[in-house]
């Protein structure tokens, strides 16, 4: 008896309680455990700050002194800008790569070594280069996010299906019909994931770049709050950190879902609908060239 | 096996769309896909090729196609040595092959795509063949939103559309339930009976093959060989009652023999 019992109100529970309120909870019961460990000195306050410590710092860098944003706009731009970079410096790569065997053939050993080495290895090297403004960062942020997108473009590249090509060679498709009607499209999937994965290492690019040199930047201010044992406010950006990842992973995340669209029952149904809209005229006219 | 027409070769050439000469396609390895095939397809016939897998019937397709070249003897399409894909020549495969991202109206289209631009008579020849497979409130629906059955459907109206005389389908219907094919089996007489196409139809469905066909050519493996040409001299238009008759299932009957050592 007690044992059909007890799984009940577990269940209940769930779907009385909203989904948001279990995450506030679980939150809060978080927030209230960091909070104790600092209050009653189990760890050294010295060496985790306690929560009201890091907002009360985040208070005053953010919105009494106000000087957190001009190091987040900074950090988040030179993210953009490497990622674009990257990024579109990955897809042409990846399509020259697919369209080309010999240019595929030819530049695959520098594409390993560029995988093996480990690029944030060339961080001081781009900050010699390049000085101390947003110039390295966003190199360094261009050059960590342009591999996995290059390896995911070209896998999605090439992965078109025997049956599909040979129905395009059978149309008497060009090289570029191919590429455009069949080849990039059933890229896409592959491709944004790349994306996806290359936006949060440009953020890690960028920050790495700040560390290395740079007067300006989320990076830099962590730096120096460290340096400085102010961890409430070390802390504090971090957090601005954790809201620029996640600012930067739905963007891509929004955009992955608008282009593959055809991947979403709802998008798909949404543009079925469009299109029958849009061709309304020309579907009655046939219906009457039928009826007659 | 081949039957020999005496006709001089211009009367031919107007009325064999395909005239195969000793053709064979050896594989690197090497693997005899194909020997030694010789046979013509006369213009609006339906012929279809049956046997077991490895017979080399898929092979004998793409030669037609001209998406492979035989490597042995001649083959003749629409009265030129084949030396690729042509405009007159279209294919339907066993999967559907739709483009995901465009709808059955834009798959449809595809060939005019890709043929140059698209004019307002292509779009409403393309809503046209698009209710003449029998979708009709589906033109604008993407492949996700289809069934099986509904989508070989769309790649029947794409291949229609590519305004195609000769119609090679490589087991068309071969991955859908007996009652969706059968059904999409009797469409295909009567467009091909109004379009007046020659059909060229793999199957490994002794059934099927017979009930479709003017001619059944069987094949058998280990090299791909063209063993028999079955005469079908059941009337058209053909009905699902004909499978009942003592010809139809004789028919069936002889070339399951032909086949008997191989299956």
């Amino acid at each position: 008896m007690s044992e059909q019992t007890i799984p009940l109100p577990a269940a209940s529970a769930s779907r009385t309680v909203p989904v948001w309120a279990q995450h506030l909870i679980v939150f809060v019961i978080f927030i209230s455990i960091w909070e104790l460990a600092v209050r009653n000195e189990w760890v050294s306050r010295l060496i985790l700050p306690s929560p009201f410590a890091v907002i009360a710092a985040w208070w005053d860098l953010a919105i009494v002194k106000a000087l957190i944003w001009k190091h987040f706009f900074v950090t988040l731009t030179e993210v953009v800008i490497g990622f674009l970079l990257g990024a579109g410096f990955g897809l042409l790569m990846a399509i020259l790569s697919a369209m080309n065997m010999t240019f595929r053939r030819l530049i695959s050993p520098y594409m390993v070594a560029l995988q093996v080495t480990p690029r944030i290895a060339v961080a001081p090297i781009i900050v010699a280069w390049l000085g101390f403004n947003m110039e390295p960062k966003i190199a360094i942020a261009a050059i960590i996010c342009f591999f996995p997108i290059f390896i995911n473009s070209l896998t999605g590249l090439l992965q078109a299906d025997d049956e599909r090509l040979e129905m395009f060679e059978s149309m008497r498709a060009s090289r570029w019909q191919v590429f455009r009607h069949l080849q990039l499209p059933g890229a896409m999937p592959v491709i944004m994931a790349g994306f996806k994965t290359g936006i949060s290492l440009a953020l890690i690019g960028a920050i790495v770049g700040e560390f290395v040199s740079a007067s300006v930047g989320i990076g830099v201010l962590i730096q120096r709050f460290s340096f400085q044992l102010l961890l409430p406010e070390a802390f504090a950006c971090l957090i601005m950190l954790t809201v620029m990842g996640l600012l930067l992973y739905g963007t891509a995340t929004f955009a992955d879902r608008r282009v593959i669209f055809w991947k979403s029952d709802d998008l798909v149904t949404k543009s079925a609908r469009k299109l029958r809209a849009k061709h309304a005229a020309m579907l009655a006219s046939r219906a009457d060239a039928k009826a007659e | 096996m081949t039957q020999a027409i005496n006709l001089d070769p211009a009367a031919r050439a107007i009325k064999d769309i395909v005239t195969a000469t000793r053709t064979g396609m050896e594989f690197p390895g090497p693997v005899v896909a194909l020997e030694d095939a010789s046979f013509h397809v006369k213009r609006g016939e339906f012929v279809s090729l049956i046997g077991p897998s490895g017979c080399g019937k898929s092979t004998l397709l793409r030669l037609v196609s001209g998406l492979i070249k035989p490597t042995a003897g001649h083959l003749n399409v629409f009265g030129e040595l084949i030396a690729g894909p042509r405009a007159e020549i279209g294919m339907m495969f066993q999967k559907p092959t739709l483009l995901d991202w465009k709808s059955v109206f834009d798959n449809v289209l595809l060939p005019i795509t890709l043929a140059g631009t698209v004019k307002k008579a292509d779009r409403e020849r393309a809503l046209d063949l698009i209710h003449l497979v029998g979708l009709k409130g589906f033109e604008f629906s993407y492949p996700r939103q289809l069934s099986g059955g509904m989508q070989q459907r769309v790649a029947l109206a794409r291949l229609l559309n590519t305004g195609a005389e000769l119609l090679l389908l490589d087991e068309p219907f071969g991955a859908l339930d007996e009652f969706t094919r059968e059904r999409l089996n009797l469409e295909l007489l009567r467009i091909q009976s109004d379009l007046d196409a020659t059909i060229l139809f793999v199957t490994h469905n002794i059934q099927e093959a017979v009930f479709l066909a003017d001619r059944v050519f069987v094949m058998t493996p280990r090299p791909g060989r063209l063993a028999a040409t079955v005469n079908v001299p059941l009337p058209r238009p053909r009905t699902i009652e004909m499978t009942k008759s003592p010809e139809y299932n004789d028919l069936v009957f002889n070339i399951r023999d032909t086949l008997g050592g191989f299956i």
